[in-house]
C-alpha cells in the first residue's frame, strides 16, 4: 500500500446513464422494499394483538350483561312463611331460603301450567331447578322488608339458572345438556316453550354492576357491586395520600431540593421504585401494614396504602415534568416583586402546572385501578360478599377489588365465570377509558405552550 | 484587503455538468426558490453566496434530490445531470447521491472507525471487488482528503475522536471514496477554526482537478479564495451568477453590490 | 373520647388560634398592616402550626408508644406456667388483647350497668365467657383465669391510658395557643416561621419514597434472614427440587422457579424484541407524521391495559389455542397453561415498552449522520441498518433490559398462563411456575405464616427485588451514558 499514491486509477463505475438501474441498485431496492415490508409487518402484528385482545374479551364478556329471567306470579303462601300468622319479624326470620324455595317452585309449576306449557314427564323439582338458587334469596329479602306481602300474589322476576341463561348464550347445547349432571335437555325444551310465551326473557343485566359476588354455583347472580365499591374507595385512599404528597415532594425536588448527594439518592430512589414490580410492594404491605401495623386484612384502607406506595413514583414523574415545563421567567416575575421562593411557587408555578399534574395524576390513578398482584398478598382474594360500610369507617371493612374479583372468577369452575370475568374486565376496561379520556382532554384543553 | 487576493480566475470554457432551468422549490405554501437558470461548469469550483434564508442551501440540496426527505418540500422546473433531468420519474436518487456527493455544515462522521466511515460508500455501492481493493480505496481517499498522515496509523479509531477539522476532512474523503462527479459542499468550514478552514480549503482547492464542487458559503472571502464561479442569491432568486472576479469587483446588480459591501446580510 | 374527636377538637383549636393570632396581630399595630413584619394570614398561619402540630405529633407519638408499654406491664402477669401446652406466651397475649377489645364491646352494648357487673364477673370466667360470645368475641376453651384477669388489667390500662392522653394532647394544644399568641408582634417573622414549616413538609413528603424503599428492603431481608434460620440458605440457592410439604420436610429450592422465569421471559423478548424494534424504527424513519399519529398512541394502548387482562387473554383464548393447535398435534403437551402461553401473552404486553423506549432513542440519534449516509447515495434501510442502528444500539440495549426486568417482575399473566408446576424442563410447551406465582400462592395459602414455606416468599421476593433492581440500574446507566454522547 505505501506506494499507492495520489495518482491512482480511480476505479470509475459510472457513466451509464441515470434513467437505467443497474443491477445492484435494484438489488438494494428489493432489500429496502424488504425491510420495509419487516416494518410494516411488525406494526400490524402489533395493531392485530390489540384487536385480537380486545376482541377475545369482548366476544367472551359481552354476554354478561344480558341475563335470562323468569317472570311468573308468586303466590307467598302464610302457611309455609309464617306459621304463626302473627307477621312478627322474628319468626319470619327464622324461615330460611328453602321455604322461600318452595313457594317459588310451587307457583313457577302452576304458572308453567296456567301458560299451557307442556312440562312433559319432567318432575316439580326439575322445572323449579331452571330458577336460579340465588331467586330464593332475592324473594325472601323482599318479603322481610315488607312483611304485609305474604298472602298475597305478586309479580316476581327471577333469575334464570347459569345453565338456562348459558343456553341462550350458545354455552350450553342439547348435546352438552346430556352428559351435565346440572341440566337435563328436558329442562332446555321447557325453557324454550316458556319462551315461547314470554314468561322467560332476556333483559340488561343490571345486577351485574349493582350485586354482591356469588358463590362457585351461582355464577349467574354473581355481581361486581362490592368490588366496585371496594376499588372506588381505594381510588380515593390513593388520591387523597398520593396526589398531596406527590405534589410536595416533586415541588421540593424541582425547585427547592439543593444538588447534593441527598437529593441524588431520592432522585435514583423514585427512578428505581417507578420499576419495582408490583408485586413487591405487596409483599411489603403484607409485612408492614397488616403483620406490623395490625391493620386488617382485605380491607380497602391497606389496599389503597399499597397503591398509593406503588402511584407515588408515577406521579411525582410526571409532575417534576410538568413543573419543569413551566418557564423561569415566571419564577423571576414572582420574585421579582418581592415574593418569597414558596409565594412564587404556591401562587405562580403550581396553577400553571396544575393541568399536566393532574394528568399524571388520573393517569396513575388508572394504572392503579388496574393493579392486582399486590392486592392478592394482602387478602383481597376473600369471598366478601357484604358492601363494605359508608366512608370512613368503610374503608377498614373486608372488600373486594374490580382486578381481584376478575382473578377470583377465572378461578371457579363454573364455565359461567369465564363469561363473568370477561365481562368485569370490559366495565375496568371502562372505567380507565373514562379515566384516560377526562386526562386526554384535561391536555388538550389546558395545554400550554411556551 | 489581502484575503479579498481572487483566487485564479483562468476559467477554462469548461463543458456544463449541472444545468438548471426554472426552478422553483415549495416547503408547503412558501415559495423557497423561484426561476433559478444557472449552469454548473465541471472541474470548477462554484460559490453559492447570499444573506441567510435566501435559498442558498436549498437549492444545493435540491441538485443531489437531499430534499426529498423533507415531505413538505416540492420541486418544479429541470435540474439535468449530464443531460439528464434527475428528477425523472425513473431516476432512482440512490444512483444519483453515488454521483453527486455532499459534505455538510457540521462534521457528522459516523460512530464508527476512520477506516469504516470512508469505506462505508464503496461498500454499500460495490466498488471494491475485495479488502485489498477497499483498502486501496480507502487509502486514496484519505490522501486526497489530506488526511491520510494524521489518520494512517489509527485507522480502526473511532471516527468521532477527530478534531474538528478533521473529523470534516474525514467527511470529505468518505464523500470522495464514491468517486462521485459532483462534490456539492453545505458551509463545509463554518463549524471550523481559522487553521481547519484553511486546509479545507487548500483541499477544495486541489479537489477542482477531478470534481465540479459546489460550495455554499457565508463568507465572501471564503468565496473569493476557493471559487472560479460564484453565484449570488437573495430572496430566493439568483441574481447574478458569473466569474468570480467580477461578481466580486464589477457586480452588475445593485443588489449583489449592497451584499458585497456589507449593506445586506 | 374517640381518636376522631380529639383529633376535631384539636383542629378546631387550631382553628381558633388562626383567628385570634390574626386579630392580635392587626390589634398590636391597631390595624396599620405597614408596621407588620409579615401579613396578618401568616400569624394565623402561625398560630394554627404552634397549636395543631405538637399536639398531633404527641397524640400519634403516643398511639404508637402505648400498645408497647401496656403489653410490656400486662406481659408480665402472665406467667410460664398460665401458658397451655402447644401454646405459646405470644398467643396468650394475642387472646388477651382480644378478650379486652371484647370486654369493651358487652360495656358499649350493656350500657353503664355493665361496668359494675364486669367487676362481680371476673372471678366467674365461665359467665364472662358467655357474655363475649354474645358480643361476638368466641374464646377457645385453653383461655385460662390468668388471661381474664390480665385482659381486665389491659383494659384498665388501655382506658387510663386513653384518657392520659387526651389530657395531654388537650394541654399541649392550649399551651400551644397561648405560646402561639404570645408571639404575634409587629417584628415576629411569622411568614418565614410557616414558610420553614411548609419546607419541612415537602422535604418529608420526598423522603417518602426513601422510606418506601427502605420498608421494601426491610421486610424483605428480615423476613428473609428469619426463613434461613429455619431453611439453610445454601439449600434454596442451590437445590433444583421446589416440593413445599404441608407437613414440613418441604425443598424449596430457588432454580426451578428462576428457570421458569427466565424462560417466559426469554419467550416474551423473542416476540416483542423484533416486533416493537421493528415497529419503532418504521414509525421512527418510514411513516408519515399522520400514520405516527393514529399508530404510536394505538400500540401504547397495549400498555395501558392491566396485567389482570391479559392474563385472562393467556386462560382463555391462547392457552387452548396454543395446546389446540400445536402442543397436541406435535405431542408435545396438553396442557394450556404453558410456557408459551405466557411468554407470547407477556411478549404482546411488552411490545409497547420496546417500541416506545426505542422510538425515544432512535429519534435522539442526530439526522446529521442520516443525511451523511443518504448523502453517500444509501438506501433508507442501509441507513438505518448501519448507521442509525448501531449509533442506538446502547440506548435499545437498555431498553430491552428494562423490558427484560418488566418480564422478570410480572405476575398476573403466569400465575392465569405459565402454570403452577416448578420443573426444569426445555419443553416450552409444559407448564412450568416462576418467582412471582410462588411469590403468590406461597403468601396466600393456608401455612402458618411462621413456617418456611411462608416465609420462603419473603427469600422469592428478595431474590426478585435485587434481580429486576440491578437490570434497571444497568439499564438506566445505559440508557443515560448514550443520552450524553449525542447531547
Amino acid at each position: 500500500m505505501t506506494d499507492a499514491t495520489v495518482s491512482l486509477p480511480r476505479p470509475v463505475p459510472q457513466g451509464g446513464s441515470l434513467f437505467t438501474l443497474d443491477g445492484r441498485v435494484k438489488r438494494r431496492n428489493a432489500a429496502e422494499a424488504r425491510f420495509r415490508a419487516y416494518g410494516m409487518t411488525a406494526i400490524v402484528l402489533a395493531l392485530m394483538a390489540l384487536v385480537w385482545l380486545l376482541y377475545s374479551i369482548f366476544a367472551a364478556g359481552l354476554p354478561a350483561f344480558q341475563q335470562t329471567f323468569v317472570t311468573m306470579p308468586v303466590m307467598l303462601d302464610p302457611a309455609v312463611l309464617d306459621k304463626n300468622g302473627n307477621r312478627d319479624p322474628a319468626d319470619l326470620a327464622k324461615v330460611t331460603t328453602v321455604g322461600y324455595s318452595k313457594v317459588l317452585a310451587a307457583s313457577f309449576v302452576a304458572a308453567a301450567e296456567a301458560a299451557g306449557v307442556d312440562t312433559g314427564d319432567l318432575k316439580p323439582k326439575d322445572i323449579a331447578g331452571l330458577l336460579s338458587e340465588e331467586s330464593a334469596a332475592t324473594l325472601r329479602t323482599q318479603v322481610l322488608a315488607d312483611p304485609a306481602l305474604i298472602g298475597q300474589t305478586i309479580e316476581f322476576t327471577a333469575l334464570a339458572g347459569g345453565r338456562i341463561d348459558g343456553y341462550y348464550k350458545g354455552r350450553v347445547t342439547m348435546a352438552s345438556a346430556k352428559v351435565d349432571s346440572n341440566v337435563k335437555p328436558e329442562q332446555l325444551v321447557l325453557a324454550d316453550a316458556l319462551k315461547a310465551k314470554g314468561m322467560l326473557v332476556q333483559s340488561f343485566n343490571a345486577g351485574f354492576l349493582t350485586m354482591p359476588d356469588a358463590s362457585d354455583k351461582r355464577p349467574e347472580a354473581a355481581g361486581l357491586g362490592v368490588a366496585i365499591v371496594g376499588s372506588f374507595y381505594m381510588m380515593i385512599v390513593v388520591l387523597v395520600l398520593s396526589l398531596p404528597i406527590g405534589v410536595a415532594a416533586s415541588i421540593y425536588l424541582e425547585e427547592f431540593a439543593p444538588k447534593n448527594r441527598l437529593t441524588d439518592i431520592i432522585e435514583v430512589n423514585i427512578a428505581n421504585l417507578a420499576a419495582v414490580p408490583s408485586i413487591v410492594f405487596g409483599i411489603l404491605g403484607l409485612a408492614v401494614f397488616i403483620n406490623f401495623g395490625g391493620l386488617p386484612q382485605s380491607a380497602p384502607i391497606v389496599g389503597g396504602l399499597v397503591l398509593t406506595l406503588i402511584t407515588l413514583p408515577r406521579i411525582i414523574i410526571p409532575t417534576r415534568a410538568a413543573l419543569n415545563a413551566v418557564p423561569p421567567s415566571i419564577r423571576d416575575a414572582a420574585l421579582g416583586v418581592g415574593a418569597s421562593k414558596l409565594q412564587s411557587v404556591f401562587h405562580q408555578v403550581l396553577p400553571l402546572a396544575m393541568p399536566g399534574i393532574l394528568t399524571g395524576t388520573i393517569i396513575g390513578l388508572a394504572q392503579a385501578l388496574g393493579e392486582t398482584a399486590p392486592l392478592l398478598l394482602i387478602g383481597m382474594v376473600a369471598f366478601v360478599r357484604d358492601f363494605p360500610g359508608a366512608l370512613p369507617g368503610g374503608l377498614f371493612d373486608p372488600a373486594a377489588a374490580l382486578p381481584v374479583q376478575i382473578y377470583n372468577w377465572t378461578q371457579r369452575g363454573d364455565p359461567g365465570f369465564v363469561e363473568r370475568a370477561s365481562g368485569a374486565i370490559i366495565v375496568l376496561l371502562g372505567f380507565l377509558l373514562i379515566m384516560n379520556a377526562v386526562a386526554i382532554f384535561l391536555r388538550r384543553k389546558f395545554e400550554r405552550r411556551w | 484587503m489581502d484575503d479579498m487576493r481572487l483566487a485564479d480566475s483562468a476559467v477554462k470554457a469548461a463543458e456544463t455538468k449541472i444545468a438548471a432551468r426554472k426552478v422553483q422549490v415549495f416547503y408547503g405554501d412558501s415559495h423557497a426558490i423561484k426561476d433559478v437558470d444557472i449552469d454548473i461548469a465541471d472541474r470548477t469550483v462554484t460559490a453559492f453566496i447570499g444573506p441567510s434564508g435566501c435559498g442558498k442551501s436549498t437549492f444545493l440540496r435540491c441538485l443531489n434530490r437531499m430534499n426529498d426527505t423533507i415531505p413538505a418540500c416540492r420541486v418544479e422546473g429541470d435540474i439535468l445531470l449530464d443531460g439528464e433531468d434527475i428528477y425523472d420519474k425513473r431516476v432512482d436518487p440512490v444512483q444519483l447521491r453515488a454521483r453527486v456527493g455532499m459534505v455538510f455544515q457540521k462534521p457528522n462522521p459516523f460512530p464508527k472507525s476512520i477506516y469504516e466511515n470512508v469505506a462505508y460508500g464503496p461498500k454499500i455501492h460495490g466498488l471494491a471487488r475485495n479488502k485489498a481493493e477497499l483498502d486501496e480505496i480507502v487509502e486514496s481517499s484519505l490522501r486526497r482528503a489530506a488526511l491520510w498522515n494524521e489518520a494512517k496509523d489509527r485507522l480502526s479509531a473511532p471516527g468521532t475522536g477527530l478534531s474538528g477539522g478533521q473529523q470534516q476532512r474525514l467527511c470529505i474523503a468518505r464523500a470522495i471514496a464514491t468517486s462521485p462527479e459532483v462534490l456539492l459542499m453545505d458551509e463545509p468550514c463554518s463549524a471550523l477554526d481559522p487553521i481547519a478552514t484553511a486546509q479545507v480549503e487548500e483541499l477544495i482547492d486541489e479537489l477542482r482537478a477531478q470534481f465540479s464542487v459546489v460550495i455554499v458559503t457565508h463568507s465572501m472571502q471564503q468565496a473569493a479564495r476557493v471559487s472560479q464561479r460564484t453565484a449570488f442569491f437573495h430572496l430566493g432568486n439568483l441574481v447574478e451568477y458569473g466569474e468570480t472576479g467580477q461578481i466580486f469587483t464589477n457586480p452588475r446588480d445593485p443588489r449583489t453590490e449592497s451584499y458585497i459591501t456589507g449593506r445586506i446580510g | 373520647m374517640t381518636n376522631g374527636i380529639l383529633v376535631l377538637i384539636v383542629m378546631a383549636l387550631a382553628a381558633a388560634a388562626h383567628v385570634l393570632a390574626r386579630r392580635r396581630s392587626l390589634a398590636v399595630v391597631a390595624g396599620d398592616i405597614k408596621k407588620l413584619h409579615s401579613l396578618p394570614a401568616h400569624h394565623g398561619q402561625t398560630g394554627f402550626l404552634f397549636t395543631a402540630v405538637p399536639a398531633l405529633l404527641l397524640m400519634a407519638l403516643w398511639l404508637v408508644v402505648q400498645p408497647f408499654v401496656i403489653d410490656a406491664r400486662v406481659g408480665g402477669m402472665i406467667a410460664d406456667s398460665d401458658v397451655p401446652a402447644g401454646s405459646t406466651h405470644e398467643l396468650v397475649m394475642a387472646d388477651v388483647r382480644r378478650i379486652s377489645d371484647g370486654l369493651d364491646t358487652v360495656v358499649a352494648l350493656g350500657g353503664s350497668g355493665e361496668e359494675e357487673a364486669l367487676a362481680s364477673m371476673r372471678a366467674d370466667s365461665s359467665a364472662v365467657r358467655a357474655r363475649l360470645a354474645k358480643a361476638g368475641v368466641a374464646l377457645g376453651d385453653n383461655v385460662g383465669d390468668a388471661a381474664f384477669t390480665a385482659a381486665a388489667a389491659h383494659r384498665a390500662l388501655v382506658h387510663s391510658g386513653r384518657n392520659a392522653m387526651t389530657a395531654a394532647v388537650l394541654a399541649l394544644a392550649v399551651a400551644g395557643l397561648g405560646f402561639g399568641l404570645s408571639r404575634v408582634r409587629p417584628d415576629f417573622r411569622a411568614r418565614i416561621a410557616s414558610e420553614r414549616f411548609v419546607t419541612g413538609l415537602l422535604i418529608a413528603s420526598s423522603l417518602i419514597a426513601i422510606l418506601t424503599t427502605l420498608g421494601i428492603v426491610a421486610s424483605l431481608l428480615f423476613e428473609t434472614l428469619h426463613f434461613f434460620r429455619l431453611y439453610p440458605a445454601s439449600d434454596f440457592f442451590f437445590s433444583t427440587v421446589w416440593n413445599p410439604q404441608f407437613r414440613g420436610g418441604s425443598d424449596l429450592g430457588i432454580w426451578p422457579l428462576l428457570w421458569g422465569t427466565i424462560y417466559v421471559s426469554l419467550i416474551a423478548l423473542v416476540v416483542a424484541v423484533p416486533v416493537g424494534l421493528m415497529s419503532a424504527i418504521y414509525l421512527s424513519e418510514y411513516a408519515s407524521a399522520r400514520m405516527r399519529a393514529w399508530v404510536k398512541p394505538a400500540i401504547e394502548i397495549l400498555a395501558g391495559i392491566p396485567t389482570i387482562v391479559y392474563g385472562l387473554f393467556a386462560l382463555i383464548t391462547v392457552g387452548p389455542i396454543l395446546r389446540d393447535y400445536f402442543a397436541q398435534p406435535f405431542g408435545l403437551g396438553s396442557s394450556s397453561s404453558s410456557v408459551m402461553t405466557a411468554g407470547i401473552v407477556m411478549g404482546i404486553m411488552v411490545i409497547p415498552f420496546v417500541s416506545s423506549l426505542s422510538d425515544d432513542i432512535i429519534n435522539a440519534v442526530p439526522q446529521s449522520l442520516r443525511d451523511g449516509s443518504l448523502a453517500l447515495g444509501a438506501t433508507p434501510s442501509e441507513t438505518v441498518r448501519q448507521v442509525v442502528f448501531p449509533a442506538a444500539l446502547p440506548g435499545i440495549v437498555g431498553a430491552i433490559l428494562l423490558a427484560a426486568s418488566r418480564a422478570i417482575g410480572e405476575t398476573m399473566i403466569v400465575v392465569m398462563g405459565a402454570g403452577a408446576a416448578a420443573k426444569l424442563s426445555l419443553n416450552p410447551f409444559e407448564a412450568m411456575t416462576t418467582v412471582t406465582v410462588k411469590i403468590v400462592s406461597q403468601l396466600t395459602g393456608d401455612t402458618e405464616f411462621a413456617s418456611p414455606e411462608t416465609l420462603v416468599a419473603f427469600a422469592l421476593g428478595l431474590t426478585l427485588f435485587v434481580m429486576t433492581l440491578a437490570l434497571n440500574i444497568l439499564a438506566l446507566y445505559i440508557v443515560r451514558k448514550y443520552r450524553e454522547q449525542y447531547e
